[in-house]
């Protein structure tokens, strides 16, 4: 682009752009007019309907103390939205409203699971899971009969069983009393099931839809416990409750020899259980050093090569005379803006030692992905691909955004290159830089998608604990609560990721702490 | 407030009152109860036309409306554990490896079918899907049976009848060529023991008296597995199975012709039937021990919420009684490219590629069902992986390191 060329062009932007920053203003009246009114009221509706329509469905699920936070939340939100004082309220409102529903909520959540046994086994709610124990606990007796079975009416109306006894194909009808034998010849059976009975109306089609919860509660009582109960519209089989509940105890008891079972269970509150296990399982305790350090060395290389690497490409690329500047720098954004796991899983494929394009390409045997310390290498390697450019981006925006005054005053002074990099461009360049330094560190310590997608937190540790090699504190917790015990386990993992919680809390804010003392100095 | 922001509160307060009345007339929140007599099934992609089929028929015949719910097959399991009461399923189709876990939370119910119907059924299916510490029950009905065996390249290779005959032609040929693979089992990057399962001669749960499987008795480092440690010492050494294969490195390469044995199962039919190579699909030779497979079992369950929806009974009429037809299980099974469940069913199916993969699950081992075998996949898988990966790591420690762990995590 010449010169020439380029002042050609310069008239008409900014008059565009003076177009564009006037509209703002011109609006103003505009929307502050009655259209304005109307499409407030308008917006302010719909989020009202929202709001009505989600505390039906609440109210349904008798989710009370949701219902009434939100019936406050709304009616404030509109008093402030319609009030002309409450300005400041405009806008921190959605905010508050936002970071409640995304962090407040989500940590209260965790604090409370980390303190109960929810887990496999532990799902239910205590009612739910007594009606759960009771069902599950029928079972034939010992000669227990099953029946071809239909629903039927009887000359009253009243729903009856016709059953025909599989083994001996005697016919019998049955209600709530009793069961009685009725005439074999009265009832007519084929491959399909009964298909009639002198006496009784069977019942079909789109009634017997109906009646679904009261076959469900059906019983024909037999001898002693034993019941014939429905199971499904065709069959019925005899059974027996095995386990009794206890309640002043709270458990079940196995009626034949006193037995105690608790299967399924139900979610409570155990108190410190959790954390107790946490000190106390050899699963958890013995790895727990060596896993935390390598979470640190890797959350800290990660950071660091990527920012030095980034930085590196910033400096190269911040000169404005540089061919294919936009190329170089697209180039340089494109292993950003794809999405990581999907780096991450070819990364896994590139990397294969024996079928890897990496080891093939250059000619070498590098057990990239199945050696421990290469599996580190490997991680921080895909790690640096992946957030290089975005510290690429920040540096280059910090870099253009210092001085050039102050470069030139302390190159007069008679700084070199180097100086005046070190003594001036870093510290300006950490300024802002800094705090992103902490975040991704944070963010890093918990990467849990660079590990798990690609090592899966293998190979396997020489010091012969579950935790592999490549393992951070995330991707452990992981493995622990989702793939040990009788499968999830929630309540654990709330409890190791309230642990890691305060690690990161307090890792950060030293750093914050130590960034504020660097801005000081400015 | 102004007289503006009075009309202002007083169009919202309208507006809000529409808005609420139009609601319940919608039906979009019809909420927890679904209008009685309608099924929710949740079912994978693969089946899910034949499911809608076939369980649009049942419903026609039982004046039921359907509605068929498209979920990864592998979600199904875990989004049940938290999905809202309102959009839950009352009938699930999954593997019976999740009976264990889904009993133990309490979230299927317990099914009794005909007598005569259990009998078209192969016991291990039927215990496949039972489960219960204090009394088993049957928690699934089952449909379609599934199991690895070696695909054998017939052009490549003749099929082994012994140990020694398949690994000295697989050895042979892996030496053909650097690219050659000499028996092609899909290991990498973490482990895979569904796979290596046929080469292992350890077990993973014993059973107690009742025949029951016992968490307590962990037999993936018993002695018979150590006596035979040595041995895959000796197969990592020759590289006759290399675990630095993943499934698609395993997959291409006996497609290729650069392998000509394969470890796989019906879930590639189609594509070795497209592939156009001359296969035969057999049972691993015997080694020192019989080579089994785990034998899968896939099914359908009612779950707790066909209660809360009042569709119990029809959901198990379905479930326990229609499905399990061989009508049913036939179409079913097809649809997925598996062997039916159902004797009755198996008997009419006509398809060699599966039919073969049928006889090399003879005798197998069903996947452990118990909740606990979550403890145990990556163990193995992880433990066959470095005992296998050609860095002369020793099986025999490694298997003892995995039992120790698996004993830990069960706890």
């Amino acid at each position: 682009m010449t010169t020439t060329a380029a002042r050609a062009e310069v008239p008409p932007r900014p008059t565009f752009a003076q177009k564009a920053m006037a509209l703002p203003s011109r609006a103003a009246p505009f929307f502050s007019g009655p259209v304005g009114l109307a499409i407030k009221i308008f917006l302010l509706a719909i989020m009202n309907a929202l709001a009505v329509w989600a505390a039906i469905v609440l109210a349904d699920e008798e989710k009370w103390p949701a219902v009434a936070v939100l019936a406050v939340s709304t009616v404030l939100i509109d008093v402030a939205y319609l009030s002309r004082r409450a300005l400041p309220l405009k806008f921190l409102i959605p905010g508050t409203v936002l970071m409640i529903a995304f962090q407040v909520i989500p940590i209260f959540y965790t604090v409370n699971v980390a303190f109960t046994n929810y887990a496999t086994g532990h799902i239910l709610s205590k009612d739910q899971a007594i009606v759960g124990i009771k069902g599950n606990s029928l079972a034939p007796p010992p000669d227990g009969k099953s029946y071809l079975m239909a629903p039927a009416r009887d000359a009253e109306g009243a729903l009856v069983l016709l059953l025909v006894d599989e083994d001996t194909g005697n016919t019998f009808v049955g209600t709530t009393e009793e069961l009685s034998p009725i005439e074999r010849s009265s009832v007519e059976v084929d491959d399909l099931g009964i298909l009639s009975a002198e006496g009784y109306t069977l019942v079909k089609g789109s009634e017997l839809v109906t009646l679904d919860r009261e076959l469900t509660a059906y019983t024909v009582p037999t001898s002693g416990d034993a019941a014939i109960r429905p199971e499904g519209l065709d069959t019925a089989v005899e059974l027996a409750p095995t386990l009794r509940y206890q309640p002043v105890r709270d458990q079940f008891t196995r009626i034949a020899d006193g037995v105690v079972f608790t299967e399924p269970g139900w979610k409570t509150n155990i108190g410190f259980a959790n954390f107790d296990k946490i000190l106390h399982n050899p699963l958890v305790r013995d790895p727990f050093l060596r896993v935390f350090v390598w979470t640190f060395v890797f959350a800290f290389l990660a950071v660091l090569i990527s920012f030095v690497l980034g930085l590196l490409l910033a400096i190269t690329l911040d000169k404005p005379g540089m061919h294919f500047l936009r190329t170089y720098r697209v180039l340089l954004i494109l292993p950003y803006a794809i999405p990581g796991f999907l780096s991450l899983l070819v990364w896994q494929g590139l990397l294969n030692d024996d079928f890897g394009v990496v080891n093939k390409l250059l000619h070498i045997d590098v057990p990239w992905l199945f050696d421990s310390n290469w599996a580190k290498v490997s991680v921080i390697l895909v790690s640096v691909w992946l957030t290089s450019p975005y510290f690429f981006l920040i540096s280059l925006g910090a870099l253009q955004s210092i001085p050039t005054e102050l470069k030139e005053a302390a190159r007069v002074d008679g700084g070199g290159p180097w100086q005046v990099f070190r003594k001036v461009t870093l510290p300006l360049l950490l300024i802002v830089v800094g705090p992103l330094l902490i975040a991704s560190f944070a963010f890093n310590f918990n990467n849990f998608g660079n590990i798990y997608f690609l090592t899966g937190g293998g190979p396997q540790s020489s010091d012969q604990t579950t935790a592999g090699d490549t393992d951070i504190l995330i991707s452990y917790t992981y493995k622990i609560a989702f793939a040990s015990g009788k499968g999830q386990d929630y309540g654990l993992a709330s409890a190791i990721a309230l642990i890691i919680f305060f690690i990161v809390a307090t890792i950060s804010s030293l750093a914050f702490w130590r960034t504020n003392a660097l801005e000081n100095i400015r | 407030m102004s007289r503006r922001t009075a009309f202002g509160a007083l169009v919202v307060v309208v507006m809000l009152g529409m808005v609420a009345a139009a609601v319940p007339a919608s039906g979009a929140v019809s909420g927890s109860v679904a209008p009685s007599g309608s099924l929710r099934i949740w079912t994978d992609k693969d089946r899910r036309a034949d499911i809608e089929r076939i369980a649009t028929a049942w419903g026609s015949r039982r004046g039921v409306s359907v509605e068929v719910v498209e979920k990864n097959f592998g979600d199904i399991r875990d989004q049940l554990k938290t999905v809202a009461p309102a959009t839950a399923p009352d009938v699930i189709i999954g593997a019976h490896d999740w009976t264990g876990q889904l009993a133990a939370d309490g979230l299927v119910l317990p099914l009794s079918p005909k007598k005569a119907t259990l009998r078209q059924f192969p016991k291990y299916a039927l215990d496949a899907f039972s489960y219960g510490t204090a009394v088993k029950r049957l928690y699934g009905s089952p449909v379609a049976l599934e199991n690895v065996g070696l695909v054998v390249n017939t052009r490549l290779a003749t099929v082994p009848k012994t140990w020694a005959s398949l690994q000295k032609q697989a050895l042979a040929f892996k030496k053909k060529s650097a690219d050659n693979l000499a028996i092609a089992v899909p290991q990498a990057p973490a482990g895979d023991a569904y796979h290596m399962y046929p080469f292992f001669s350890g077990f993973v749960f014993g059973r107690n008296k009742a025949g029951n499987l016992n968490a307590k008795v962990i037999g993936v480092a018993n002695p018979v597995f150590l006596r035979n440690a040595p041995m895959i010492d000796a197969w990592d050494r020759l590289g006759l199975i290399n675990s630095k294969v993943n499934y698609d490195t395993a997959k291409n390469a006996f497609l290729k012709g650069q392998a000509a044995f394969w470890i796989t199962g019906p879930w590639e039919a189609d594509t070795l039937r497209s592939s156009g190579l001359r296969i035969r699909i057999v049972q691993v030779p015997r080694i020192k021990f019989r080579a089994v497979p785990f034998l899968g079992v896939q099914g359908f369950m009612v779950t707790r919420f066909a209660n809360t929806h009042g569709v119990a009974t029809l959901a198990k009429d379905l479930v326990a009684s229609y499905i399990m037809l061989p009508a049913s299980q036939r179409a079913l099974a097809a649809a997925n490219g598996r062997f039916p469940a159902n004797t009755v069913a198996g008997k009419q199916v006509n398809n060699p590629v599966l039919a073969q993969f049928g006889s090399a699950g003879a005798g197998g081992v069903p996947m452990p069902n118990i909740p606990q075998m979550s403890s145990v996949w990556e163990e193995l898988g992880g433990a066959w992986l470095k005992a296998t990966n050609g860095t002369s790591t020793a099986a025999r420690p490694t298997f003892t390191t995995a039992a120790r762990n698996i004993r830990n995590k069960i706890g």
